[in-house]
């Protein structure tokens, strides 16, 4: 039997979260584990039963040993990848960073380059990863929510990625495009002050 | 009166969970909340002032939007944060209700979805992306004033709000000791995807486990029943739905006007019966 990971005086969810770790970092193909509560037992089966291992277990007075094997690489190794995209971004979920475009045009000096690189800006933005949590569009940066934007397609990727996207409802209805939003929501200012409050980092783009 | 430890990390949005999950009890029983106070444990030398602040400004946020009036509270200094509030609520004595009086026949209406319980522990975890945070905090600060306003225009036989004990758990305190059962179409409860997602890999708090070992008697299902679901039925709700008893006829309609007003979970999730008394019959 590979290694042994002692669980006992652990409450749900650290027996998982023991075992957890020790799945993904040292990929053991058998592994014992000790808990001392019925509910660990279950948490923890299904876990390793969920990581494509196959679990017996047998009750040593207090103490409950789960013993894991790894089944050959069929439905344990499928199970761990469907997990493993989720989990990769949850575990760089630390840090919510919201961008505030507030206009179409990236900088002042001259509006054809700076559309260009607001082009640009928000086609690259997807390089901040999981990092990314919000864009708010608000005043001119609206119409790049509309169907004439020139990243729009980009920006319904993003969303789809889990990205939430918002365009400024008093903004939409200024330049008369609020039928014409193609991506995300609308919000108003009392949740982009409480958006702009949440987020650990607000970058403005005007 | 209700109070409890931080769960979520976002002061602010645990003072907007206390304060939903607090007047939850009014709403259940079929009444409008006048005032609250707080109750505050909180470890000021630790701490510092700001997340208090947060914390009762999202408390005073949540007291407005169900038009409460907050009088005062009490504070202590605690190593552990704790906050809730008691809140105070008027009722005629003849629109009491209450979790007894269910009638065979009724059909059971669930305002809210299950899973609050098992994707905190997920949370603890570290597992929850932020999306997921942002769902399950906005579930559980969401308040059933709505529901209640709605269930306000139908014959309601009883009603209770879905706390700790697990939808099952507060079932089998409806008919505990009644000569009735209640069977529940599993299928038709409404659950967050990512209930079934942490539950499958083990992430159910030991509240969920307890709930079940309680009730165990009282509940009968198939020998194939899935054990991630009947873990979510137990799985302990923090400011869970309304479970609304009513006669069949008023069913599809007091489902059509809570969707209606945006509770798009809201579903019929099972029925009252003269057979099986004391037994819930998971389907």
């Amino acid at each position: 039997m590979g290694k042994t990971i002692d669980a006992c005086g652990l409450t749900c969810p650290a027996p998982v979260l023991l075992v957890k770790d020790v799945v993904e970092k040292t990929n053991e193909q058998e592994i014992a584990v000790l808990v001392d509560n019925e509910a660990s037992l279950e948490n923890v089966t299904r876990f390793l039963v969920s990581r494509g291992y196959s679990v017996t277990d047998n009750q040593e007075g207090e103490v409950f040993r789960i013993e894991a094997r790894c089944d050959q690489n069929g439905s344990g190794v499928n199970a761990g990848k469907a997990q493993k995209t989720e989990e990769n971004r949850e575990e760089a979920s630390s840090r919510k960073i919201l961008v505030m475009v507030a206009s179409d045009c990236f900088g002042s000096g001259d509006d054809v380059l700076g559309e260009k690189l607001m082009i640009s800006y928000l086609k690259t933005i997807k390089e901040m990863g999981s990092d990314l949590w919000q864009i708010i569009f608000v005043n001119g940066g609206v119409k790049l929510t509309t169907e004439s934007s020139p990243v729009l397609e980009e920006l319904q990727e993003y969303e789809k990625t889990g990205v939430i996207i918002f365009a400024c409802g008093t903004c939409l209805e200024h330049f008369d495009l609020t039928a014409n939003k193609k991506v995300g929501g609308t919000t108003n200012m009392l949740d982009i002050v409480t958006a702009t409050q949440l987020a650990d980092k607000v970058i403005t783009i005007s | 009166m209700d109070f409890f430890t931080p769960i979520v990390d976002d002061p602010y949005d645990f003072g907007r969970i206390a304060a939903a999950n607090a007047l939850s009890d009014v709403y259940a029983m079929g009444g409008i909340p006048r005032t609250a106070m707080n109750i505050v444990a909180y470890p000021i030398k630790s701490m510092g002032r700001e997340p208090l602040r947060e914390i009762l400004a999202g408390g005073a946020a949540v007291l407005k939007e169900a038009d409460t009036v907050l009088l005062g509270g009490h504070s202590v200094e605690d190593e552990e944060l704790k906050y809730g509030l008691s809140v105070t609520g008027f009722v005629h004595p003849e629109k009491i209700l209450t979790n007894q009086g269910l009638c065979a026949g009724d059909c059971l209406v669930l305002t809210k979805p299950l899973g609050t319980g098992i994707i905190n522990t997920a949370i603890k975890g570290g597992l929850a992306s932020n999306k997921t945070i942002r769902r399950v905090t906005d579930l559980m600060a969401t308040l059933n004033r709505q529901a209640a306003e709605i269930m306000a225009g139908f014959k309601v036989s009883a009603c209770t709000d879905i706390t700790g004990f697990g939808l099952l758990g507060h079932i089998a305190e409806m008919i505990c000791g009644t000569d009735k059962g209640v069977t529940i179409e599993s299928d038709k409860v409404p659950v967050m995807v990512e209930a079934d997602e942490f539950g499958s890999m083990g992430f159910v708090p030991v509240g969920a486990h307890k709930n079940r070992e309680f009730r165990k008697e009282m509940v009968l299902a198939p020998a194939d029943f899935n054990p991630v679901l009947r873990d979510i039925l137990f799985d302990p709700q923090t400011s869970g739905g309304l479970l609304i008893g009513c006669m069949e006829k008023d069913a599809s309609a007091l489902v059509q006007r809570l969707h209606g007003e945006g509770i798009e979970e809201a579903a019929v999730i099972g029925f009252v019966t003269e057979s099986n008394k004391n037994k819930i019959q998971l389907l």
